[in-house]
């Protein structure tokens, strides 16, 4: 697994698919100990301090159709790597953000709880798909959150009251996207 | 100009002129001529290939989302590989960008306004 560090980035997703218009590799991650400008959907700001994990995967060429489901599994993976090391019950607030903490509501359709994980696939298309990456920032070691987030979003860190190894997530999360690529491109 | 060349042991004497513009090449009794009008097929056939880039240029939708921002404007030129608009769908954010160089002649969505795969999305010309 080919894995390029920054101390410090805009946004990952950013670093990736300027580095993917340089014909780097597919599944090269790229990871940023801290983004000042990270960003969710319609550019939505991810608050993203030192302790937090956040990387971008340039994806292979694929099938718009693929990337759509992967991006949907992708949640699936993260909400799955945090049940299996942390023995905590995520939620999937389709189709990609992850939630902990659900709080039982009368209404079955409406899920409440705090955003620990959240995803983003950028692609640049024309005839066909040039080029994709998908973005992940996961709230691990965060201490806490400013004042208007502190609602909305947790860390693993709050969750559990330790540090997690943001090394040993990232690789899960990678090679379980890669395994389901494979399996919806077959 | 006259010189000899020897091909697998045979000797061969070539003689190269220039006349009217044209390159006329004698081997061994036999003349070869090329010149205008090989040129002119050249060009025609040159000329011939690019046609597809000219023929009616539309950016069309490539999935079903919500045209989230506009990056061209009517009357503009663009340039192969700009980017032209984003179109979100389900958290994708999908830059589309324009294949071709062309002036944009029509822009057929609004920003927030929903698509469907395979919608013209822009029109150039």
């Amino acid at each position: 697994m080919e894995i390029k560090y920054f101390s410090q980035l805009k946004s990952t997703n950013q670093k990736a698919k300027e580095l993917s218009s340089k014909e780097a590799k597919p599944w090269l991650v790229v990871v940023a100990e801290k983004q000042t400008a990270g960003y969710g959907k319609e550019k939505v700001p991810w608050f993203s301090p030192q302790g937090g994990l956040y990387f971008s995967i340039i994806l292979p060429k694929s099938k718009i159709e693929d990337l759509q489901t992967l991006t949907i599994l992708a949640a699936w993976i993260s909400a799955k790597v945090i049940k299996d090391n942390f023995n905590l019950e995520p939620l999937i607030k389709l189709p990609n953000d992850v939630l902990l903490n659900e709080k039982p509501s009368t209404r079955a359709s409406s899920l409440r709880g705090k955003k620990i994980c959240g995803i983003l696939t950028e692609n640049i298309i024309g005839k066909e798909v040039k080029s994709s990456v998908i973005g992940i920032g996961l709230n691990t070691n965060i201490d806490k959150f400013p004042k208007e987030l502190e609602d909305e979003a947790t860390s693993l860190k709050i969750e559990l009251g330790r540090e997690v190894n943001n090394e040993k997530i990232l690789k899960q999360i990678v090679e379980g996207i890669k395994q389901q690529l494979a399996t919806i491109s077959e | 100009m006259r010189l000899r060349i020897n091909i697998k042991g045979k000797p061969y004497d070539i003689e190269i002129s220039e006349e009217e513009g044209k390159i006329k090449i004698k081997v061994g009794g036999k003349e070869f001529s090329f010149g205008r009008e090989e040129e002119e097929k050249t060009s025609i056939a040159k000329t011939s290939l690019p046609k597809r880039n000219f023929s009616k240029k539309e950016i069309k939708a490539p999935v079903t989302g919500v045209v989230s921002k506009i990056f061209v404007k009517e009357g503009e030129f663009v340039k192969s590989d700009q980017k032209v608009l984003i179109l979100s769908a389900m958290k994708m954010e999908n830059e589309i960008i324009s294949e071709n160089n062309g002036l944009v002649k029509e822009i057929r969505v609004k920003e927030n306004q929903s698509v469907n795969i395979g919608d013209v999305l822009i029109v150039l010309k």
